[in-house]
């Protein structure tokens, strides 16, 4: 029964999504009022079929109704109720239904937040988001359906994969990565009706951007809780393998960052129109490649544990929207000339400029270096490896060029910059990358790109701060006491400027971050047994002993450590091996001692509990929770620029403009 | 005696090391220099039961095996060409996480370097063309009211 209504509230989403996506190409066509309206309406219907049948299929799950294929897949009676709520995106055909799921929100979502405006847009943007949606329906209806009918219904399924049981952040990761993924497509529908229009005027540059920046500050947090997930549960005391699956995540993200830059070059100056919409265009098909890559198969990862045969299908909507972008593209390049122009090399738009050319580079070598094994096997019938040592050699130097910019960038001005005016603005922050490279090298680190990092992020902080203390600064020049400047510069006007910079912020402890953890962390094994203490640096590790443990779904074998440093105790970590019913070989745990100074990592490689030794690894990782809360810093800095400034026409009367104002949002 | 005893063990751990890249090419290596390059080859070499991760990183058994043929390889004095090439040989080319600079393979290394000449060239070229250009004030970014576009104004002058 259940079943059956799930079923028919996929089915009919289709029937919706296939006749809205025609009413809305048409609406685009004829422009009127009621056309439009129609298409809102059926894409509102959309969002409420696919969040019935989502809500059926947790219905489903939450009564473990047995009968319902997805349920006998996933569902389990002994696991607790909230693995039972999120195994909803534990295998292939929840995860599809889930994405559905997000899908619908945010389509009703863009259509609930563009009521009133881009009439002449809405048509077109609802008729491709429509489109997707039908992708999407056809999949959870046939090749991936949850709701199939099972004959005989057992009394109890597996349970969800374990690795989902194992750590919380797992469980926030994919909705997530969901959340930023699937939020392209906004964006991409926007981009495709401009196009279909044959004009981007500037007043449609909004939507695009605030639709882009959304599910940017998911992805950005997204990227950061899979490689936190990784830290936490693989053991091997790193967050990032460049594995396949994390670089799918990556690559969208880098083109949507690139494409929130060049919008700014675009609004300010009219240049880069079909280069920002090439880029909102890719950061969707990349997404689509991504969920390709995850699911088909094709790609050794530790991260895909829901492939299917659905690869070659994801395969054909790949090439059909890559087709519909580039044929769009192609129609309208002259109309997406440049109606402005840049003046100068040395100047803040300038700098936009190679900051595009890095993050495509950067996106460019991240997919071949990805995809290159594959082909080689396709073309040679050999197998290559194409890992870290090789990401890490292409990476690093552009990052740090990215972190370069980052400083200078925002020191520049708009226009051409003054002899003279570049090297004076550039100096002082100059002064404080070497006060933190120093720091560095006082402290141990002496890896070339490290130190050129710190050099470059001590700079970037540096303008960094002062570009968010510029407007609150001339606001005081005019007599605003502190709190009121700030409250007015960047809370009240400038969020959008105030966000940014914040973003900024987070993405300099970020690159820092990264380079200093990766580049001095140590490690050590160590083979214990009970009682025994070994010294790693500071630090003692006392085996305290190990005890296996029953627990309803897993059997954990769990060993206990006393850490001390300089001889104080500071912690007891608790590393275990979890060994589920559902799993041949034991999932490791690894415990962590957290500091913002820097982590103390142990993971079991072998416990044996009748004669109680181990044998750990022992990671020392300086800096590295640095990483989530500067990347969660970014998203909320994203987050802030989203939320529009007040309207600005109040603004008017109540706000005398002065010389020397307040520097545009930017 | 209890040196040979010590060196039949170290041959059994990589017995067939001499027939498949010949006689020990570089110098023994031991302490600190030892542990350094162990690490630093660790890093290259996949391991062959995990998901694209190298045998420094990864936990498993096997890996922490090919680490030790790794550390007894240097020992003998073998050069880091001969212990990547006695693994290449021993898994092919799929156990080097760093691909080589060779045939095919130069693509993966080149192609990104193409990318940024080329990218480069477009980027430079373009800003080159409108520096040449006279100098004209740039037009005014679209304001959508009046407030936003005065203050922009007050602020570029």
């Amino acid at each position: 029964m259940t079943g059956s209504v799930g079923q028919f509230l996929v089915l009919l989403s289709l029937l919706v999504a296939t006749t809205g996506a025609m009413i809305g190409f048409y609406a685009g066509r004829v422009r009127t009022k009621e056309a439009v309206e129609w298409a809102r309406k059926f894409a509102y219907l959309y969002a409420a079929c696919m969040i019935g049948a989502t809500l059926v299929m947790e219905y489903a799950l939450l009564t473990h109704d047995f009968r319902v294929g997805y349920v006998e897949q996933v569902g389990s009676r002994a696991v607790p109720m909230w693995v039972t709520i999120v195994s909803l995106w534990s295998s292939l055909e929840g995860s599809i239904l889930f994405w559905g799921f997000i899908l619908a929100i945010y389509i009703a979502g863009a259509v609930r937040f563009t009521k009133n405006e881009h009439a002449d847009f809405m048509g077109d943007s609802i008729g491709v988001w429509l489109s997707c949606a039908i992708f999407f329906s056809y999949l959870i209806a046939a090749p991936a359906n949850p709701f199939g009918l099972v004959a005989n219904p057992p009394f109890d399924g597996p349970g969800p994969n374990p690795l989902l049981q194992n750590h919380l952040l797992m469980i926030i990761h994919p909705p997530f990565l969901y959340l930023g993924y699937v939020g392209m497509t906004i964006p991409f529908g926007f981009a495709s009706a401009a196009l279909m229009r044959g004009r981007l005027g500037a007043g449609f540059l909004r939507p695009i951007r605030a639709s882009l920046l959304l599910p940017w500050c998911f992805l950005t947090i997204a990227i950061m809780l899979g490689g936190w997930w990784a830290y936490e549960v693989l053991g091997w005391g790193g967050y990032w393998a460049w594995d396949p699956v994390e670089n799918a995540s990556l690559l969208p993200w880098l083109t949507a960052t690139a494409a929130l830059h060049s919008a700014i070059v675009m609004e300010r100056r009219g240049v880069l129109k079909g280069w920002t919409v090439t880029l909102v265009q890719a950061s969707f098909l990349l997404t689509v490649l991504g969920t390709f890559m995850t699911r088909s198969g094709v790609f050794n990862s530790v991260h895909s544990f829901t492939q299917s045969a659905i690869g070659p299908t994801i395969l054909v909507f790949l090439a059909a929207a890559l087709l519909f972008a580039i044929v769009l593209l192609s129609m309208r390049i002259d109309s997406l000339e440049a109606e402005g122009r840049i003046d100068g090399a040395v100047s803040r738009e300038g700098m936009f400029l190679v900051n595009n050319l890095l993050f495509v580079l950067l996106t460019f070598t991240i997919l071949i270096g990805t995809a290159f094994p594959l082909i080689v096997e396709a073309f040679k019938g050999k197998q290559m490896s194409v890992g870290r040592p090789y990401f890490d050699a292409m990476v690093v130097p552009i990052g740090t060029a990215l972190l370069f910019l980052l400083g200078v960038g925002p020191a520049l001005p708009w226009g051409r910059a003054k002899q003279g005016q570049a090297l004076r603005l550039l100096l002082p922050p100059a002064a404080l990358g070497v006060l933190v490279a120093g720091a560095g090298f006082a402290l141990g680190s002496s890896n070339f790109w490290t130190l050129l990092t710190l050099f470059f992020g001590g700079y970037a902080a540096h303008v960094t701060m002062a570009e968010m203390w510029s407007p609150v600064a001339a606001r005081m020049k005019r007599g605003e006491n502190v709190g009121t400047a700030v409250m007015q510069a960047q809370v009240r006007r400038g969020r959008r400027r105030f966000g940014s910079y914040v973003v900024h912020a987070g993405a300099v402890i970020t690159i820092v971050a990264i380079a200093v953890s990766s580049t001095m962390r140590t490690s050590r094994e160590l083979q214990l047994e009970k009682g025994q203490t070994a010294t790693v640096g500071k630090y003692g590790v006392t085996f305290l002993g190990a005890e296996d443990r029953q627990e309803p779904h897993r059997l954990s074998t769990i060993a206990r450590f006393r850490i001390t440093k300089n001889g104080k105790e500071i912690a007891t970590l608790a590393p275990r091996m979890n060994q589920y019913q559902t799993m041949r070989e034991p999932i490791g745990s690894p415990d962590v001692y957290s500091t913002l100074a820097g982590d103390f990592y142990i993971s079991l490689m072998n416990v044996d509990v009748p004669t109680q030794r181990v044998g750990i690894s022992v990671y020392q990782t300086p800096m590295i929770a640095w990483i989530w809360i500067s990347v969660i810093l970014m998203g909320l800095g994203g987050l802030i620029a989203l939320i529009p400034a007040r309207a600005p026409r109040v603004a008017i009367a109540s706000e005398p403009v002065l010389p020397g104002g307040v520097p545009a949002e930017s | 005696m209890i040196v040979f005893v010590f060196l039949a063990l170290l041959q059994l751990k990589v017995p067939d090391a001499q027939q498949l890249v010949g006689a020990p090419a570089g110098k023994k290596l031991a302490g600190a220099e030892l542990d350094q390059k162990t690490m630093e080859l660790s890093q290259i070499l996949r391991c062959p039961v995990c998901q694209g991760l190298s045998i420094s990183d990864s936990p498993s058994i096997m890996a922490a095996n090919m680490r030790d043929q790794v550390r007894d390889l240097l020992v003998q004095g073998y050069s880091q060409e001969q212990v990547l090439k006695y693994f290449e040989q021993s898994y092919g080319q799929f156990v080097l996480l760093k691909p080589k600079f060779q045939g095919v393979n130069t693509f993966v290394w080149l192609l990104p370097l193409g990318a940024l000449l080329i990218g480069l060239a477009i980027t430079l070229v373009k800003m080159n063309k409108l520096d040449a250009a006279p100098a004209a004030p740039a037009p005014e970014a679209p304001a959508d009211d009046p407030y936003v576009a005065r203050v922009r104004e007050l602020v570029e002058k």
